[in-house]
């Protein structure tokens, strides 16, 4: 048996005996190598309540290079894609340490969804959101967890609440009453909520975005 | 037998059983410190001296210096080093058949490499401790072992929470080395009678098969050897250091005597040749060894002033061939000048490139930058002063010094080897009759004997040039 095999079997078996950080590690295959990790989200912030999941692929030389852990929830943060998962964190590349574990590597995804890093940003418009309006920013973040991680959402409600329906607007992380206002002009709902999010039309930015701009924007 | 028994009822088979006794306790909790043997009532102890925590140790040199001494103060300054254990002190005791109703007896103490000096003070101490009746042994090993005899004779003290102990000595720097070799042995020998939990392993190992890095850090052999190799076939000598995630994120790297314990030879050779890369890479004052055969990447020596000459001397390490980083000849000396046609070269290359331009700044960084405006400064000066000497002066044909005419006739008789020449030309002229140069119609410079002007230019009346 080789010692990557060994040391996987060992971090799985370490995994299952610690039952006071909630941090589980399965199998996907018949393969020690290809694994999902998950993890609750952490307490006071917007992934409070959610239970977030990684996909974890164990490199042929590890644990001396970094494992790849990219998110299979979809997640709401300026250092996770928002589309693919990837993650932005420094010890998943040059940090890495063949020292750190795949359940302290999990412990440093969820610290990271407490401290997000705006300025080394994996998603560049999440990462903008954040900066605009931090609240703002803090109700999408919920709202997808609520949408993908089975999170409370606000007030507590449930995920289900339209029959399952996603609000975009929410999604996007806009006020209705803007998007209300462009698609008043003649334009296709989901094209304003597009322009928008990318336009980063929210909070204090708003009053650095002519109408003009956004028209334009939307009939390119 | 002429007694049967001792201070009243103490038999002396009671005495013979205290005594047996007393030694197998000490025989079982420190096998290692006690030895007995054949010998009739006599018992041997040899205490090592294992303090609570690691003390700064300082041997002082004899207080009455002789001159002698005074002249090398190596041998009387205070010689100081970290340590966390002592050589053994060996008691040799003799047991009488009544102990512990009399008083045992000392034979002879000694500490290796003579390294405690009050042994007989020590022996009288010991002894003093005995009450009757008591088993002594056990407190005699320990006073010694945890190093509290110390305290007894004040030579330990505990400044800012941390112990320190003198000792006077003859001789402190023979004593010294001694004394922090055989510390760094017994840790040695503690650290492989150990185990360690490998962090990257995730198992238990015996510590004479981990290594114990500079950073203090912990890892088995085996693990090590597997990370470190593979980072040096990738070329990743960044990461040829402690694997622990504070060490990586300081960005640590093992020193070659850590790299040289757990690799080959051939990959320390490598991890060498990458690092060498490495640092050629990074350093701007690198240039390379002109010799042909060698090419060897040679930095700027370190401490060097900077605007100093000796900011051109480079010292090939693999050829040894010393030269000017500038002109690439062999070394000329921090003041020489190097020979005028390269520096032309180089300050012409030089201030071809455009103000503020990133290989302006790059030849800044290697040659530097104030020897660089020197230069050039040097080398604007040195243009002027050329294209003065072609405007203004004409060189004597003979020994080529550059006359500069300040008034007068064109017949010029030069002041360093005495040739006639026209000043106008340049032309030798007769020294028995140099005006015929002048004089004669047909000749260029025919009646221009006062004409001040260089031969290239157009000849120019003068105001007052007749009245001459």
């Amino acid at each position: 048996m080789d010692a990557r095999l060994r040391r996987v079997n060992k971090e799985i078996a370490d995994c299952k005996n610690d039952k006071t950080s909630h941090i589980s590690i399965d199998l996907v295959d018949n393969s020690p190598f290809h694994l999902r990790g998950s993890f609750d989200g952490p307490e006071g912030t917007p992934y409070e309540g959610g239970r977030f999941e990684v996909d974890i692929v164990i490199p042929d030389s590890y644990p001396f290079q970094p494992v790849k852990m990219r998110f299979i929830t979809r997640v709401y943060h300026p250092n996770v894609s928002s589309a693919s998962g990837a993650i932005c964190l420094d010890i998943l590349k040059d940090a890495w340490s063949p020292v750190l574990t795949l359940k302290s590597t999990l412990i440093s995804l969820q610290s990271l969804l407490c401290s997000p890093e705006p300025r080394d940003p994996q998603d560049a418009e999440v990462a903008k959101h954040y900066m605009t309006s931090k609240e703002s920013f803090e109700d999408t973040a919920r709202y997808w967890t609520q949408i993908y991680a089975g999170g409370p959402g606000k007030d507590g409600k449930s995920a289900v609440q339209k029959g399952g329906v996603k609000d975009e607007i929410a999604m996007a992380g806009l006020n209705k009453a803007h998007v209300d206002q462009f698609e008043a002009l003649g334009f296709d709902r989901s094209k304003v909520i597009d322009v928008l999010r990318r336009m980063n039309y929210r909070g204090a930015n708003i009053a650095n975005i002519n109408d003009d701009r956004v028209v334009e924007e939307l009939l390119k | 037998m002429p007694f049967t028994s001792v201070d009243g009822d103490r038999s002396l088979e009671e005495c013979i059983s205290l005594q047996q006794q007393e030694l197998e306790v000490l025989d079982s909790i420190y096998p290692e410190c006690i030895y007995r043997g054949n010998m009739n009532g006599i018992v041997k102890l040899e205490i090592p001296v294992e303090l609570p925590e690691t003390a700064t140790l300082i041997i002082d040199g004899p207080n009455d210096a002789s001159p002698a001494h005074a002249l090398s103060p190596e041998t009387v300054s205070p010689q100081t080093a970290s340590i966390s254990t002592l050589p053994p002190v060996l008691l040799e005791i003799l047991l009488p058949a009544s102990y512990p109703f009399c008083s045992p007896e000392i034979l002879s103490v000694h500490a290796t490499h003579s390294w405690f000096p009050f042994t007989s003070a020590l022996q009288r101490k010991l002894l003093e401790m005995w009450q009757t009746g008591e088993e002594i042994l056990y407190t005699w090993l320990e006073c010694i072992r945890t190093g509290e005899f110390l305290d007894m004779f004040e030579l330990s003290s505990a400044a800012s929470g941390e112990r320190v102990i003198r000792i006077p000595h003859a001789a402190p720097h023979l004593l010294l080395p001694l004394l922090t070799a055989y510390d760094k042995s017994t840790q040695l020998k503690t650290f492989c009678q150990n185990s360690y939990e490998c962090q990257i392993c995730l198992s238990s190992i015996k510590g004479a098969r981990c290594i114990l890095l500079s950073c203090s850090h912990v890892f088995c052999r085996a693990c090590l050897e597997n990370f470190w190799k593979l980072c040096i076939a990738e070329g990743d000598i960044g990461r040829v250091g402690c694997p622990d995630p504070q060490c990586v994120k300081a960005l640590s790297e093992a020193n070659e005597e850590e790299v040289r314990r757990v690799v080959t030879d051939e990959e320390v050779r490598r991890w060498k040749w990458l690092r060498e890369k490495r640092m050629v890479e990074k350093d701007p004052t690198v240039v390379h060894c002109p010799m042909s055969f060698c090419q060897h990447p040679v930095p700027k020596a370190p401490n060097v002033e900077e605007g100093s000459g000796w900011e051109r001397l480079r010292t090939c390490p693999q050829c040894s061939y010393s030269f000017c980083s500038y002109c690439k000849r062999t070394w000329h000396g921090p003041h020489t000048d190097c020979p005028i046609s390269v520096t032309e070269t180089f300050v012409r290359e030089y201030l071809a490139l455009p103000e503020d331009s990133p290989e302006r700044a790059v030849m800044e960084r290697r040659y530097g930058a104030k020897n660089i405006r020197r230069l050039v400064e040097r080398y604007e000066e040195e243009r002027a002063n050329e294209r003065w000497l072609e405007h203004s002066t004409t060189e004597c044909p003979t020994c080529n010094v550059h006359v500069e005419k300040s008034f007068g006739c064109n017949h010029m008789t030069c002041a360093k080897c005495r040739e006639h020449f026209c000043y106008r030309c340049g032309e030798r002229l007769q020294a028995s009759n140099p005006y015929v140069h002048f004089s004669t119609p047909g000749k260029r410079c025919f009646s221009k004997l006062f004409d001040f002007e260089n031969i290239d230019d157009e000849w120019q009346p003068m105001e007052g040039f007749d009245a001459i």
